[in-house]
């Protein structure tokens, strides 16, 4: 956790540089990304009490028969559909998986979980058929839940074999 | 945001209820303090994610995106199209009306569409979230494997529509592009 605070800290210090030669915006930045951690405090401080509730409430047999690395398919399955129904903002989503993960995930759920909730979320849906309509979206939802089937495998597959 | 808020702290209230059946006060207290733990180990994570997600929006034009767009065609058009979706700040209300715009612009369906999937699969400003909240591990290990995801859709809808420009390019003659609306 501290070689992230680290690396995102060095990545947060070069971008203040770029922008203040490249735009002179630094501060603009400064106070733009300031203003979005006010604005989303409350959501944050929301998801991580629900994610730590949820880490204490998720039984140990639930996890092992249905989310675990020996879950398998079920697992990606499951994890696919949970990520679509999670309808939130990735500051309220992210805490929530990770205490999945505490729980004792498998890999392949947890990347399902993710690909689901990035390509299938339903918190995009009135967005996309407002702007796209039902048809367009309803066919781009058909279209990506393969592709979240097969993120999952690929992360299952690895998890069985390279990362043991 | 009102949404996120409602379907967030809805939630919790539920799920305390259920906590409380389950295991009592203990159950919920334990789950408080997992919560505060995170929280205090998360917070200088956060403030640097919220730096990095404010200096993106900056640097990171709409106009600049859109010139890199309309330079190229074909593979190249996809790959620029679906690092340039993963590169575009701010969230679906500001994204898809720019997408929308790419038809006026005459751009093809296969570049707005790995646009969308690039936004989707690679959005860079949420990239420090999920590495800060959930592990760096498993958001490398995520992005890793979704990265070839836009590409193969831009590729599928070049093969399978062209250089067609439209919103929804399946349609027949006759139907209608629900999205004229916001056109008209």
């Amino acid at each position: 956790m501290t070689q992230t605070t680290i690396i995102l800290s060095i990545a947060a210090i070069i971008l203040i540089v770029i922008n203040s030669k490249k735009t002179g915006k630094q501060y603009e930045g400064l106070k733009l990304g300031l203003t979005q951690f006010l604005q989303t405090a409350p959501i944050i401080l929301g998801a991580f009490i629900l994610a730590g509730i949820i880490e204490v409430l998720i039984p140990r047999e639930f996890v092992q028969n249905w989310l675990s690395r020996e879950a398998g398919l079920k697992g990606i399955v499951l994890g696919t559909f949970g990520g679509m129904l999670l309808a939130m903002g990735p500051y309220a989503f992210y805490p929530i998986v990770a205490s999945i993960m505490a729980s004792g995930a498998g890999l392949g759920t947890i990347i399902s979980i993710i690909t689901g909730w990035v390509l299938l979320g339903l918190s995009k849906f009135p967005y996309e058929t407002g702007f796209f309509g039902v048809k367009f979206t309803v066919k781009k939802l058909i279209f990506s839940i393969p592709f979240c089937f097969l993120a999952g495998l690929i992360a299952y597959i690895l998890e069985l074999t390279i990362l043991t | 945001m009102k949404q996120s808020l409602i379907v967030i702290y809805g939630s919790l209230a539920i799920l305390i209820i259920i906590a409380y059946f389950v295991g009592g006060s203990a159950i919920i207290l334990e789950g408080l303090n997992i919560s505060i733990v995170t929280m205090y180990k998360s917070f200088l994570m956060l403030v640097a994610s919220f730096i990095i997600i404010g200096q993106l929006n900056v640097l990171l034009s709409k106009d600049a995106i859109e010139k890199w767009l309309q330079k190229f065609s074909g593979i190249k058009a996809i790959i620029v199209s679906a690092i340039a979706g993963g590169l575009f700040p701010g969230g679906p209300y500001i994204y898809y009306p720019f997408v929308l715009s790419f038809r006026e612009k005459k751009l093809p369906f296969y570049i707005l569409i790995t646009f969308i999937f690039g936004k989707q699969v690679y959005d860079l400003s949420r990239l420090p979230m999920e590495a800060s909240l959930v592990s760096p591990e498993i958001a490398l290990i995520r992005h890793l494997i979704t990265f070839p995801i836009p590409i193969i859709v831009g590729l599928l809808a070049l093969r399978l529509y062209g250089s067609t420009v439209s919103i929804n390019p399946t349609l027949k003659a006759g139907e209608n592009d629900d999205s004229d609306n916001y056109n008209s």
